[in-house]
């Protein structure tokens, strides 16, 4: 009972994150705060759900091969996703995207541009 | 490019076979885990054979030093975690609070790790924390840095460095030099 408990808030808690990262993505200014957001959603949005899951498959399944691949899925998304956002940002900068409002100090702008 | 080096393979091999293991978890549930670890083995090895160099630049068994591997486990589960925890309740007060509380701009920091393991998990790790994004390496004069896209932006040059990544910093370079 207790441990149910216990794996709805988590579940809970990585939703309230999500949520964040969702209103985020669509309420920011521009491209790149948008991409911060969405990190929020792929990180502590999607760990508290997976921990909620890893416990579930251990002490309410008994499954010890669901319980492993939870894991690794969880290990791989924390592996494979800063990569992701990484090419996209630069991409986005390299294609011309910019702010509508100038952003407050731009180092790489005016280091690719010497 | 490199050339395939024999302890690289090894390595490499050492960690497929770890994640086949996993992945294909209670072998011999059906009567064919013979089957199951021999084409394990096989795949594991040609994968190796082709990836090694790709993969595995520096010393190859670094990270099976146990004192290594249980500061990498320490750094995942300790530093990293907490400092994820503190960012993501951060961006969550600015999304929930209208979005209207941002400052966003590119910092170029200084960066004190030395080996390309290194750099790459210490540039990952800035990207995981929302609120920071690594969007390119520039080596200048020996030194190495980073341009990130910050949200809050506070300071420029060493001072932001300390603000992005300072402990982070220190976790990894207790795993890689």
């Amino acid at each position: 009972m207790i441990l149910r408990i216990i794996i709805d808030v988590l579940m809970v808690i990585g939703l309230y994150f999500a949520l964040a990262g969702t209103k985020g993505v669509l309420k920011m200014p521009d491209a790149f705060c948008r991409m911060q957001a969405s990190t929020c959603i792929s990180t502590l949005g999607m760990l508290c759900v997976m921990i909620g899951a890893l416990l579930y498959a251990i002490f309410v399944m008994h499954s010890a091969s669901t319980a492993v691949k939870v894991a690794l899925v969880g290990v791989f998304i924390m592996v494979t996703n800063p990569i992701g956002s990484h090419a996209i940002a630069k991409g986005a900068y390299k294609a011309g995207i910019r702010p509508e409002k100038e952003m407050t100090v731009d180092e790489y702008g005016r280091d690719l541009n010497e | 490019m490199q050339k395939t080096r024999f302890p690289a393979v090894i390595s490499t091999f050492i960690v497929c076979y770890i994640f086949w293991l996993l992945l294909t978890w209670p072998f011999g549930a059906d009567g064919v885990a013979v089957q199951e670890l021999v084409a394990g083995g096989v795949v594991s090895l040609a994968v190796a054979l082709f990836s090694a160099r790709f993969f595995i630049h520096e010393k190859s068994f670094w990270l099976f030093n146990p004192a290594k591997f249980f500061s990498l486990i320490a750094y995942a589960f300790g530093t990293f975690f907490s400092e994820l925890i503190k960012a993501n309740c951060d961006m969550a007060k600015r999304c929930y609070g209208g979005c209207k509380d941002v400052n966003p701009g590119i910092v170029k920091i200084p960066v004190d790790v030395e080996s390309e393991y290194g750099q790459a998990m210490l540039a990952n790790s800035i990207t995981l924390t929302p609120g920071t994004i690594t969007m390119d390496i520039a080596e200048e004069e020996g030194k190495t840095y980073y341009y990130v896209h910050w949200i809050d932006v506070k300071s420029t040059g060493e001072e932001a460095g300390e603000a992005i990544k300072g402990k982070l910093e220190r976790g990894v370079r207790r795993v890689f030099r």
